[in-house]
């Protein structure tokens, strides 16, 4: 991968010629990017490859006209050639209304979220820790299916105005979907962590195949409203929903659900449960992100969500401009967590009366923007439980339930220790009512 | 509400009068095929084929390709966005005692070549020892041929002013009083295509698409509501001349006036419905109920960690009922405009045309060179394909399509009998599990029919059903001249994921009896 002064030395390269075709302000980025994978399925590798790309964009503006060009190609000619492809396009471009400076000069905290080890993986080490999941697969009875994969990426920015940055990112992953043999049942874990030693493949594998031995022959139960315990994953498999509604932009022209009447907005108001924190850190521990917004501004902690309030929206440099505030310094990642002391998931199950245990969700698609309605579905491993105890698993079930509702106050029964799902820490979660609208047939 | 309502003036400053016809001509020049650009490549191919070999490949074959895309976005009177891409690299894959390998590159030359095979043969060795049986492949063709798809208008030699002022123009018709805001979209891209294999194929092809898109909203301040109406989905295997000649001002007028409508259209009541289905919201639930249940790497488990399997076995062809004896559905990769259109699939494999469900029985399969003799086929359908030349192929949906009735049925025979119903225009929300039984669909705009009679806007409407209960309900479909072509231009499938393109041609489709939802209750 590119070193710091060799990306930056590209994207300044592609600056001076841009410059020297005329362009006033200009913001030229680079991505190089190495990923490595094995997918399984059926109990054996199916697909497995590496691939090494870099993208080189450059954006230019003439008298506030805008152009952009990307190339792959690091050569001196192909770097001339994207900074004429952007002026020319610059050129022939109207006025950008919604034009921004480029940055200058910002300082940026060290990037955390790089580890050499999973950089490029022994190929030999790796076709070990899949068999080992394989194995725990045979032995069980079970059909295992996968995904294992690495990616590490160099990305950097240099801008007209002064502004230079580089950060390092890496991030391994591993799925698995264990089926049993009589085709009744399905479990499925995952877990995600920048650094691939960190990836515990021997308990990701071991929780998958315990959910599918445990889902075997599920019963039906009638669609309804439920008390709901959501494991980790499954919480993620929504959030992205509720994360995606907090531009500023869409809330203030009225068309998102933090609109409001008369034209205003849910800025300030008790929208969630008391105990709700939502917010960005990149400096998390666990999950730390990129010191920067994808414009470049210095990334610090922000707080959506506090103590239930929504606390603030997400500016982007041109919009905050407009309604004369700053740029929010992210989101660039999203914890979700308790106020209080987390409570364990054993003590939900024991706590509950009557409810569904949750893995996952699937094909989750937005049915209503105003109030962030979802549907979709659960998929591998969902379960009853009575009186504090998982009592027998239960046949899938398509759910239509908004977001917002399941957060609100009143809803929120108790929140556990959140767990790195990227780009998410999300704890399991136990919530008073959930809607489930008819059954699926699927395993 | 109000709607930003701009003099010409502001308009042509807004568009920005400049030279007329100026185009990027090195943009276009660097993507002219040259012969150093094609001696070049017939050198990385044979130098990565050959080195393969040398290190124990039985199978190899490469593909050296390179895509250009260009996009340009406004919305109201501006501009937001205009870019242009390439990517240029070559993905070698290898087949190394039964089992795949693959690595891919962004610099296209001869070193490079002998590093990539010889990574892609060190992948193949190592997960060798997790193999439990040989991939095998069912023979193909020697092929050395080129293919383009037809287009009558390069998009990326049109001037940039002409498909500015177009959207532009698209918005200004689209804001009717009322509308609050609008989007549009232009979006083209280009692909070189240069396939080689250690069979002796070699086969160069180009592939053009053109895909214009628009949304409009309607918001009312004092209460809070909005509603969108987006029409999408209209992207082919065209040139320009698409733009032109397709009434695009009229679906932006006629969708300006929807969504007014819809923020004041009365909401659905739940029950029980017949159901008229427009080829703009057909197409989809063909997508996915028929288009994924039918793609054999699924139902074999190979796609089981992501999205899912399928409620088809491998073994049901000939055997299991899919809908009733109306309904017939075909696979076709030769299908004039089609996303999913092509000379020959990224295995090399011709281009093919078949059916997946005749009578309402499904008899077979998408398959590739490797899936094909797993259900005992002799050669595969051709249906291998990647999204880059970074990617792995893997099976991907062919265009697949309702086919119409023999005779002509119009809409209002569809309707004739409907006492209460609904039609269903254009895309809303879209979810299926991952069997593909049970699916939620919605659309853009939902009218009721009324004793045979087209009524009503109603809004927060979706429909539900199970994949074989839903085209045993299939009782009428349209003739001949109500067929249309419609597709998706993102659809997802693998891991790591890839993003293909692809087509369902249909006429209206009548279904009886049909859950429908309100969603907002």
């Amino acid at each position: 991968m590119l070193s710091r002064d060799e990306a930056l030395k590209v994207c300044e390269t592609v600056l001076d010629h841009a410059r020297a075709a005329g362009a006033e302000d200009a913001s030229v980025s680079l991505d190089n990017a190495v990923e490595s994978h094995a997918r399984f399925a059926d109990n054996r590798i199916t697909t497995s490859g590496r691939a090494e790309d870099l993208d080189i964009t450059a954006t230019v503006w003439i008298g506030r006209r805008r152009g952009a060009a990307s190339v792959n190609d690091a050569s001196a000619a192909a770097l001339k050639q994207i900074a004429n492809d952007a002026v020319q396009i610059a050129r022939v471009s109207p006025v950008q209304r919604e034009y921004v400076p480029t940055l200058g000069p910002l300082d940026y905290p060290a990037d955390r979220g790089f580890a050499q080890s999973t950089a490029e993986p022994n190929l030999i080490a790796r076709a070990k820790t899949l068999q080992g999941v394989l194995d725990a697969c045979r032995s069980a009875k079970i059909t295992g299916a996968g995904f294992h994969t690495a990616r590490t990426s160099a990305s950097a920015t240099a801008t007209a105005n002064g502004n230079r940055r580089y950060f390092q990112s890496s991030r391994a992953d591993l799925s698995v979907t264990a089926r049993t043999a009589d085709g009744t049942g399905s479990g499925y874990y995952s877990g995600d962590h920048f650094d691939l030693n960190r990836l515990d493949a021997q308990h990701i594998a071991k929780e998958a195949v315990n959910k599918a031995v445990m889902s075997r022959n599920p019963q039906p139960i009638e669609p309804g409203t439920y008390p709901v315990i959501l494991e980790p994953q499954a919480v993620s498999d929504v959030l992205g929903f509720l994360t995606a509604a907090f531009d500023a932009r869409t809330a203030e022209e009225g068309r998102s659900a933090f609109s409001a009447k008369d034209g205003k907005t849910r800025l300030g108001d008790t929208m969630f449960n008391e105990r709700v924190n939502l917010y960005s850190d990149p400096m998390h521990a666990e999950l730390p992100a990129t010191p920067a917004t994808n414009e470049g501004v210095p990334a610090t902690q922000l707080s959506l969500v506090k103590g239930g309030v929504v606390e603030n929206f997400t500016y982007s440099r041109y919009w905050a401009e407009e309604k004369k505030r700053q740029a929010t310094p992210g989101p660039v990642n999203y914890i979700l967590e308790s106020t209080q002391a987390p409570v364990a998931m054993d003590a939900m199950i024991k706590d509950m009366k009557r409810g569904l245990l949750i893995t996952r969700f699937w094909y989750v698609r937005l049915v209503d923007a105003r109030t962030l309605v979802l549907t979709g579905l659960t998929r591998d491993g969902l379960w009853w439980i009575e009186n504090g105890q998982i009592k027998n698993p239960v046949r899938n079930l398509r759910f239509n339930q908004s977001v917002l509702a399941m957060l609100a106050p009143g809803n929120v029964e108790a929140i556990g220790a959140p767990q790195r799902r990227a780009p998410y820490m999300v704890p399991p979660l136990r919530l008073s009512a959930f809607t489930f609208t008819s059954i699926s047939d699927a395993i | 509400m109000s709607s930003p309502n701009f003099s010409r003036r502001d308009f042509l400053a807004a568009s920005g009068v400049v030279v007329a016809g100026t185009c990027v001509p090195d943009w276009a020049a660097a993507f002219q095929p040259s012969a150093t650009d094609d001696a070049r490549r017939a050198e990385v191919a044979d130098t990565a084929l050959a080195q393969a070999a040398k290190l124990g490949a039985s199978y190899a074959d490469i593909r050296i390709n390179r895509y250009r895309r260009e996009s340009i976005g406004t919305r109201e009177q501006q501009v937001q966005n205009v870019s242009r891409s390439t990517s240029y690299g070559f993905g070698l894959r290898v087949l190394v005692n039964g089992a795949w390998g693959f690595a891919a590159s962004n610099v296209v030359e001869p070193a490079m070549a002998r590093t990539i095979a010889g990574q892609a043969v060190a992948i193949a060795k190592a997960n060798a020892i997790l193999a439990t049986r040989r991939a095998t492949l069912a023979a193909g063709d020697r092929v050395v041929t080129t293919w383009t798809s037809a287009f009558k208008k390069d998009p990326f030699e049109v001037p940039l002013e002409t498909k500015i002022a177009f959207l532009l123009k698209l918005n200004q018709t689209a804001l009717l009083p009322r509308v609050s805001f609008v989007t549009s979209q232009l979006q083209f891209a280009d692909e070189q295509k240069y396939f080689a294999s250690s069979e002796g194929s070699r086969i160069v092809q180009r592939l053009v698409r053109t895909y214009p898109q628009f949304a409009t909203t309607a918001t009312n301040r004092e209460t809070g509501d909005f509603q969108t109406r987006a029409v999408v989905d209209r992207a082919k295997l065209v040139g320009y001349e698409y733009v032109e000649e397709y009434p695009w001002l009229g679906d932006a007028e006629l969708a300006g006036h929807e969504v007014v409508e819809k923020l004041t259209s009365k909401p659905v009541e739940p029950g029980r419905y017949d159901i008229v289905v427009d080829p703009s919201q057909l197409f989809l639930a063909i997508h996915e109920s028929t288009g994924h249940s039918t793609e054999l790497d699924r139902a074999l488990g190979y796609e089981a960690n992501s999205a899912g399997t399928s409620f088809i076995r491998p073994t049901d062809a000939g055997k299991l009922r899919f809908g009733s004896n109306i309904v017939n559905m075909v696979g076709d990769r030769t299908q004039p405009t089609g996303l999913a259109t092509t000379g020959y699939d990224d295995e090399g494999v011709k281009a093919d045309r078949w059916h997946l469900v005749r009578d309402g029985m499904f008899v077979d399969w998408q398959t590739t060179r490797e899936l094909a003799p797993l259900v005992g086929q002799s050669k595969s359908h051709g249906c291998l394909h990647c999204d880059s030349w970074s990617s792995v192929p893997f099976p991907r949906m062919p265009n697949v399509s309702l086919q119409p009735a023999e005779k002509e049925v119009s809409l209002d025979d569809l309707f004739a009998d409907i006492k209460r119903g609904l039609y269903v225009v254009g895309r809303g929300v879209s979810s299926i599990d991952q069997q593909r039984y049970n699916f939620q669909f919605g659309g853009a705009v939902i009218r009721e029919i009324r004793n045979g009679k087209l009524g009503a806007m109603v809004k927060d409407a979706a429909y539900q059903s199970r994949t074989p209960d839903f085209w045993a309900s299939c009782d009428g479909i349209g003739g001949p001249s109500l067929y249309q072509l419609w597709g998706t231009a993102a659809d997802g499938k693998g891991e790591p994921g890839q993003i293909n393109q692809v087509s369902h041609g249909c006429p209206p489709a009548r279904f009886r009896n049909i859950t429908v939802l309100n969603t907002a209750s």
